[in-house]
């Protein structure tokens, strides 16, 4: 068989998806807008960016920037403090959603199934600002947590201030708020497996617990790899919107995070190209990740991104 | 693996295709800055101008909207003083406001785009990263010499009267950059200081303490006999409470840049009085008479436990804090009262050498005109219009007949504001018709504060926390040379954050203070001495001003 | 089906109940919190700050801090900026993710897969902040409600979601229309959405929510007051302490101590309406996705 050119494969490829592309360009067009015209921008992390100038006009200054973030007295704690908090909150709050989703399978009664799902949403739906607010609230001496710890036998003792706690709080407040919601994908990937499949472990007599490793957590495996593959190339991507709302000095040792650091650099000292430089190189270790993942998940399994 | 380089390919052509239109946006700021200028040149004298000028275009003014005007209006332009602004002048204002709280990153986002409003109220000297000289060197805000020399007959004459003011406003270089908010009397540089319970001093026969040690036993007393969780309770996270901590002036220190005995620059956060005043605060966190939670304090939580009785004493300003608890507090419990103490020292009868006093231009709220400005002219004539005798009254009192009548020659509030029917609070009233309870482009009116302080304790707060020699030790609004601006904000930003820090740590015990000589070299090696150099120099240029 | 049901053992009871039990903590847990604001938004102030441990009913019944709330002008004009861009933002959010989604479900497309990676790079790549907001100053979406919506109209996570449901529709059904002279456009419209319609509950849940709750941008962009989102508003109220300002004031004797009540009033007041929306499609998702209802 010959092959085909290029030129004709495009040509062929055209003739029969013109529609589909016609389709697809204002997705392209968003993309390149919205996501790779500001990759352009991100160049001023090799400049010294002055508004007056533009970004074409400002001067370069190479890697300056990126030596400066290097020695900086914080840039082991920072890179330290973002890969824990991220990483605990992988091994904590990833499983969550699944666990979760698992047992609520497992409910028989239509309402009470129903209500638990509403009812563990809910904390989704407040707002981030809110949500930290009420944990500052609580965390407080004479506050609900403390109220808790007291009825147990604890001492009272401010809990925001304490650097060792802060990571718990953290990651324990971002599974209370998205454990529910993340169970929605798991849920109906779970609702996906065949019920003939069970079917056929019953009368092979499995319990519960063999139909879980053997029908169950096979059949949703494709949607766990996928979701941990996500998960894993926005690792570094911690958002800096809960950490500026629940740090304070007294916890910055442990709370203190890139995005927290170049959204107090780039929007409250205005060093545009200094922040821009440190999300950089943030993006670059995210996308180092994420390749790392895929692979693995590739050669593991079957399932991976492309 | 083929497609993957494809891919790639085309991401790149991309970033090509897509650097040609950056290098449009580039050109058109230049074009717009050199209209700026070109608006400059049409000139008018001096002489023959009079309020109101004729319609022109609208005018663009960001600024922050107080606190105390958007519970009622969305928008300062729909105030009644905003309107009788623009009537009186001329000028149609358009307004924008950043939400509170987010000044600052609207701002620097604002900057970074160089499509700036008109006029940009702000704090020019303190939040602009390397000073005002760096922002006209920047292409941000004009120089106003000339202006002020063409347009501002009223500035320039106040200027000329109030040549400490002048030196003030300017920069290094000579230039004026702002319309400032000036202080009208020293009385009004006093406004934060400690403040405690009254009532609980006469039932425990106790004096309004004047040292460290007096201040000790009172706290005590509060603790053991009142019940009292945490007896002081200050509102920690605000930086101008921290920079002004009364506990530290006591021990002739403070936490940042302070003018010695013999004139020269000093950080205190390093010194050994510093150590001493950390010491204190330690064993007074570990005796349980400071708030456990302060560094988490804001101003809804202090507010609250000084008004049900879980704290006696903090810190703040006689009217938001002092005035605002008592009235609330009394509901409950008539007998209520706080009352101010002086800055607290070491021995009895000294005078404090330390207290807090604000500089007359605190150089906060202070308007320039940016390089995108359409109208020069107008711009700066409708902001000289508040440095002349009609518009002092407008920015302190408002519209006479409505805010205020002349009883005696004295300005007086009607009831319209001092009880207002509606049921708004007195601040909400007034910043309706005036920005004198605030700030402002002008210059703020004592006559307005003997007003504004209705209780007899808050009336003398002025005295009381103004008996200090903190004039000769406060940092003028001095700035880096724009050269130096940026390496000095580097090695300002990470001491700043390691001090905040560890000076919580010390006071929580979760740092030994025997590790505070480690803390100074830590800080010594960040630079600091390359700090202090800048700021010394800062200081001697501005002494020769 | 019920010929099926086998008598289950002992464990699995006990299990059961654990289950129950397990789970019910979990909706107290998940619960509490926001009774707890409910509760406090309806009490009288000066009750609440003294009282200490478990809040379970509002102490002392008032409603002072709602008429506080709503005598604001921001919160009415905020709810109206906010449903003009929830309504407006999903329905494009939508199409566009279901453009994108359906393009690279498809099989036997050059260049399905350099498209993919391009749009894939996005999720772990970005420009950063500040180069995102110097582009939409360049497209002239500042100061806009179109920037808080154009900019984010699809989420890169939300369209690999959906690209993978639809993947999971039976080919033959679109071949089938195919067959019958169905134009793309109308397998999309006419097969694939009707089949998709408890991942598109989903979808506009995510997309809602996200939009309902986000206010960095629109704190950063809007300039106009009277275009911010109720967000903006509510952080306005509460991280900057803004009740105070509120109600400082000397002279009015309870203006202070509604402070703390409002702040619970204000969140209720804006996360109230975007839980209203949520039953309406929660039995969409219910019956699961199309992956369960179809069978080859």
């Amino acid at each position: 068989m010959k092959e085909l050119s290029l030129f004709d494969k495009v040509k062929k490829d055209w003739m029969r998806n013109k529609s589909l592309y016609i389709m697809v360009l204002p997705v392209l067009i968003f993309f390149i807008l919205f996501h790779y015209k500001p990759m352009y921008g991100a160049i001023i992390a090799f400049k010294d960016y002055t508004p007056a100038l533009g970004i074409a006009e400002s001067p370069w200054v190479g890697l300056e920037n990126f030596s400066r973030f290097f020695s900086s007295v914080y840039f082991g704690r920072l890179i330290r403090n973002t890969i824990l908090l991220s990483v605990y909150s992988l091994i904590f709050g990833f499983p969550a959603p699944i666990i979760l989703a698992l047992l609520l399978n497992e409910v028989r009664s239509k309402k009470f199934k129903g209500l638990t799902q509403t009812v563990t949403y809910l904390p989704h739906f407040i707002s981030m600002i809110v949500v930290t607010g009420m944990l500052v609230d609580f965390s407080m001496t004479s506050g609900l947590f403390n109220d808790i710890i007291e009825l147990f036998g604890g001492e009272r003792s401010p809990l925001l201030q304490n650097p060792d706690l802060y990571r718990t709080i953290y990651v324990a407040s971002g599974i209370w708020q998205e454990a529910g919601w993340g169970s929605i994908i798991y849920l109906s990937a779970l609702s996906g497996v065949d019920s003939q499949l069970y079917e056929a472990a019953q009368i092979d007599g499995a319990g519960k617990w063999k139909q879980l490793l053997n029908v169950t957590l096979p059949g949703i495996m494709p949607t766990i790899v996928i979701m941990f593959i996500l998960k894993m190339g926005t690792l570094m991507n911690m958002g800096y919107e809960k950490t500026i709302l629940l740090y304070n000095p007294a916890t910055y040792e442990t709370a203190d995070i890139i995005s927290s650091y170049i959204y107090r650099i780039g929007l409250l000292d205005q060093d545009w190209s200094y922040s821009t430089a440190i999300g950089l190189f943030n993006s670059v270790i995210n996308f180092a990740l994420l390749l790392i993942t895929n692979k693995l998940a590739r050669k593991c399994g079957e399932t991976s991104l492309w | 693996m083929k497609h993957r380089k494809t891919a790639l390919l085309f991401t790149m052509a991309m970033t090509f295709a897509l650097a040609g239109c950056g290098q449009k946006a580039g050109q058109e700021q230049t074009t717009a800055a050199t209209s700026a200028a070109e608006g400059e040149q049409q000139t008018q004298t001096a002489g023959e101008f009079s309020y109101p000028m004729q319609a022109g275009d609208a005018l663009t003014y960001w600024c922050e909207l107080q606190g105390t005007v958007s519970p009622n209006f969305s928008n300062l332009g729909e105030t009644p003083f905003a309107k009788a602004w623009m009537q009186e002048t001329g000028v149609t204002i358009e307004f924008m406001h950043p939400p509170t709280g987010q000044i600052k990153e609207q701002f620097s986002l604002i900057l970074a785009d160089g499509n700036l409003p008109d006029m940009m109220e702000y704090s020019w000297v303190k939040d602009y990263p390397g000073g005002p000289e760096k922002a006209i060197k920047d292409g941000v805000i004009l120089p106003l010499n000339d202006v002020f020399e063409q347009y501002c007959p009223n500035i320039t004459a106040y200027l000329k009267e109030h040549p400490e003011v002048d030196k003030m406003i300017k920069t290094d270089d000579g230039h004026y950059y702002v319309f400032p908010f000036i202080r009208g009397d020293e009385k009004l540089c006093n406004t934060i200081g400690l403040m405690l319970r009254q009532d609980w001093l006469e039932e425990l026969n106790l004096e309004v303490p004047e040292t460290i040690e007096e201040w000790h036993t009172v706290l005590t007393a509060f603790k053991n006999e009142k019940g009292v969780a945490a007896p002081y309770c200050p509102e920690w996270t605000r930086d101008d409470f921290k920079d002004n901590d009364p506990f530290a002036y006591a021990f002739n220190t403070c936490r940042g840049f302070y003018i010695d005995d013999n004139g020269q620059v000093k950080f205190g956060a390093i010194e050994e009085n510093y150590k001493n005043y950390l010491e204190l605060m330690k064993q007074w966190y570990e005796e349980g008479l400071i708030d456990p939670d302060m560094a988490t304090l804001k101003f809804d939580q202090v507010s609250a436990k000084m008004t049900n009785g879980s704290a006696g004493a903090s810190m703040g300003f006689a009217g938001s804090r002092m005035g605002a608890w008592i009235t609330a507090a009394q509901g409950n419990e008539p007998d209520y009262m706080l009352v101010a103490a002086p800055y607290p020292t070491l021995e009895k009868g000294a005078k404090p050498e330390f207290g807090q006093m604000d500089n007359q231009y605190p150089g906060t709220a202070s308007v320039a005109i940016t390089s995108s400005c359409k109208d020069v002219e107008r711009a700066a004539r409708l902001l000289d219009y508040a440095y002349g005798e009609e518009g002092h009254m407008l920015f302190n009192f408002g519209v006479e007949g409505e805010s205020y009548e002349m009883k005696e020659d004295y300005p007086t509030y009607t009831d319209w504001v001092m009880t207002n029917p509606d049921g708004w609070p007195v601040s909400q009233a007034m910043s309706a018709y005036i920005r004198g309870n605030y700030n402002g482009p002008f210059v703020q009116d004592l006559r307005y504060l003997e007003q504004y302080y209705t209780i007899d304790q808050q009336k003398e707060t002025p005295d009381v926390w103004g008996n200090s020699n903190a004039k000769s030790h406060k940092m003028p609004p001095v700035t880096p040379t724009s050269e130096e601006s940026k390496e000095y904000s580097t090695i300002m930003n990470e001491i700043n954050t390691y001090r905040d820090e560890m000076v919580l740590k010390f006071i929580f015990g979760t740092e030994s203070l025997d590790n505070f000589d480690t803390y100074v070299k830590n800080i010594e090696n960040m630079g600091l001495q390359r700090a202090l150099e800048i700021q010394s120099s800062a200081l001697e240029r501005y002494n020769a001003r | 089906m019920k010929s099926l049901k086998v008598k289950r053992s002992r464990g699995e009871r006990i299990f059961t109940v654990f289950n129950y039990i397990f789970l019910s903590l979990i909706m107290l847990l998940c619960l509490y919190p926001v009774w707890y604001v409910v509760a406090a938004s309806f009490s009288n102030s000066n009750m609440l700050t003294q009282h200490t441990g478990l809040l379970l009913k509002p102490v002392g019944w008032s409603t002072d801090a709602y008429s506080k709330v709503f005598r604001n002008p921001m919160i009415v004009r905020g709810y109206f900026n906010t449903l003009f861009v929830l309504v407006v933002g999903v329905t494009l959010d939508i199409i566009m993710t279901a453009l994108g989604a359906y393009f690279l479900s498809r099989r036997r497309v050059l260049f399905k897969k350099p498209i993919m990676i391009l749009i894939m790079f996005t999720m772990f790549f970005s420009g950063g902040m500040i180069p995102f907001y110097l582009n939409l100053k360049d497209l002239q979406l500042r100061d806009s409600l179109w920037g808080l919506i154009l900019p984010f109209m699809i989420s890169t996570y939300n369209l690999v979601i959906l690209k993978t449901s639809f993947e999971s529709i039976p080919e033959s059904l679109i071949e089938a229309a195919q067959i019958d002279g169905a134009g793309h456009v109308t397998i999309l419209s006419q097969v694939v959405l009707p089949l998709s319609k408890a991942i598109l509950a989903v979808m506009v849940l995510y997309y809602g929510v996200a939009i309902w709750n986000s206010w960095f941008w629109a704190s950063a962009i809007i300039r106009t007051r009277e275009l911010y989102p109720l967000q903006v508003i509510l952080r306005e109220i509460l991280m900057q302490n803004d009740v105070t300002s509120m109600t400082t004031g000397v002279g009015t004797m309870d203006q202070e101590s509604v402070a703390m009540t409002i702040k619970y009033a204000t969140i209720v007041v804006a996360t109230v309406p975007i839980l209203c929306v949520y039953p309406f499609l929660q039995k969409h998702f219910a019956k699961g996705t199309i992956a369960g209802a179809v069978k080859e």
